[in-house]
């Protein structure tokens, strides 16, 4: 927390990042913002809702010119909303498909057909139970509980 | 070297795959899948979770093999040259690898020139974060545009080219409606320039352009703008049948579209 509050200090608030943020048209994300709230008011990062709506494209983190790892500051900001709330909307199904299938989109009978059609082998971890296993214990171990 | 193609090439747009194949078969390189893969894991949902979940999960795939991996999706890209590269792993992204070492080999392999006007669309991860990316401009990449030209397509600039397609960091499966409205800023803009095609490298990309624009269709909104990997392209001006490209599994394919693809050249002569 300390680390990410020095980077924050950096700011100088030009506006860079939100000019930059195409989501931020269309959304309440503003990253300006953001780093202001915790800079004025200590406001962590995560008390923002709106950063579910980052499509972490990275332009604000490329454009900083203060150098501020801005996405990443965003995506660690999510993990600890996920640690207190879990995951929103059909995020949490994703996850729970990677800890099942070891995939987030899972082939269903009618792929399976169209890849056999083409002539293409089925090698996804999800044909293979040894390395669907391998990842389920990943997953368990790693997901820091957010699993329901 | 050994083909990565994440859940959404294998599972979904198998035609990608099938093309690559076909296309280092005519380039006399070889590829093998990579058996027993899993999600890379997709970058934007896993590191919203735990970085090591992220990480662990990328290793297991890496150490699959001790080949090179070369990937077709912008967000395996990502998330395996990045874990990768603390591992003195090599990982590349096809385009890359076709751009670098065989621009001219694909010009001499090239059977039918397919004259389409395009649309490219490059996807941020393959080229930022700029860090693990130094091949490529992080503000203004050009490779898809030479790539395209080689086979005989006329890239056209456009309203937010390097905008995200709308679908990235997780935003797709938490926020639809967010996903659908930055679509939509980018079909507008594509729209504009009247074009036969919307190239993507990443099938995260096609997904979103190609099932998005059908839900936009189910609101009565109609771009009818029909979107294509690269190598599905490529592998067609090579001389692989359209059915093979798997393109006819696309949503959006319409018959002038289609026409084209199978006439090339042809088509302008008459
Ligand atoms: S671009 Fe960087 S310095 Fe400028 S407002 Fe945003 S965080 Fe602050
Ligand atoms: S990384 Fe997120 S916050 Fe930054 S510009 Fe992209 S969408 Fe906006």
């Amino acid at each position: 927390m300390n680390e990410l509050k020095n980077e924050l200090k950096k700011c100088i608030q030009c506006g860079t990042c939100t000019a930059s943020c195409f989501s931020g048209r269309v959304t309440a994300l503003n990253m300006r913002k953001i780093v202001m709230d915790y800079l004025s008011n200590e406001r962590s990062v995560d008390v923002h809702d709106e950063i579910w709506f980052c499509l972490s494209c990275y332009a604000c983190q490329e454009r900083c010119p203060r150098g501020i790892k801005l996405t990443e500051i965003i995506l660690k900001a999510r993990q600890r909303i996920t640690r207190k709330k879990g995951l929103p909307g059909r995020l949490s199904l994703a996850l729970n498909s990677l800890k099942k299938f070891g995939a987030l989109v899972v082939a269903k009978e009618e792929h399976v057909k169209m890849r056999k059609s083409l002539g293409l082998p089925l090698y996804h971890a999800q044909f293979d139970e040894k390395a669907r296993k391998e990842i389920e214990k990943l997953v368990e171990k790693y997901s820091e509980g957010v699993l329901i | 070297m050994k083909f990565f193609p994440g859940c959404m090439i294998h599972n979904r747009y198998f035609g990608i795959e099938k093309s690559i194949y076909y296309i280092f078969e005519k380039l006399e390189e070889d590829i093998e899948p990579l058996y027993n893969f899993s999600c890379c894991p997709a970058p934007g949902i896993t590191k919203s979770i735990s970085d090591k979940l992220w990480f662990e999960i990328a290793k297991r795939n890496l150490n699959l093999s001790d080949d090179d991996i070369i990937t077709a999706c912008n967000g395996c890209f990502t998330t395996l040259s990045e874990v990768g590269s603390t591992m003195g792993r090599e990982v590349r992204h096809v385009i890359e690898y076709l751009y670098t070492d065989k621009i001219k080999e694909i010009k001499r392999k090239i059977a039918k020139r397919i004259p389409l006007r395009v649309a490219v669309h490059y996807g941020c991860h393959f080229f930022r974060p700029s860090i693990h990316k130094k091949f490529v401009s992080s503000e203004k990449p050009k490779i898809l545009d030479k790539l395209v030209k080689v086979i005989g397509s006329e890239s056209v600039d456009y309203r937010y080219k390097f905008m995200c397609c709308g679908g990235g960091g997780g935003v797709r499966a938490s926020s639809l409606e967010v996903a659908r409205e930055l679509l939509e800023m980018k079909l507008r803009g594509i729209k504009e320039r009247n074009v036969d095609a919307i190239v993507v490298i990443c099938p995260l990309c096609l997904h979103q352009f190609d099932v998005g624009q059908k839900e936009l269709n189910q609101l009565g909104k109609r771009y009818e703008i029909p979107t294509i990997h690269y190598v599905q392209l490529l592998a067609i001006a090579m001389g692989m049948d359209i059915e093979e490209s798997g393109i006819d599994m696309h949503e959006i394919t319409p018959p002038q579209f289609m026409e084209k693809l199978i006439r090339g050249e042809s088509f302008e002569e008459l």
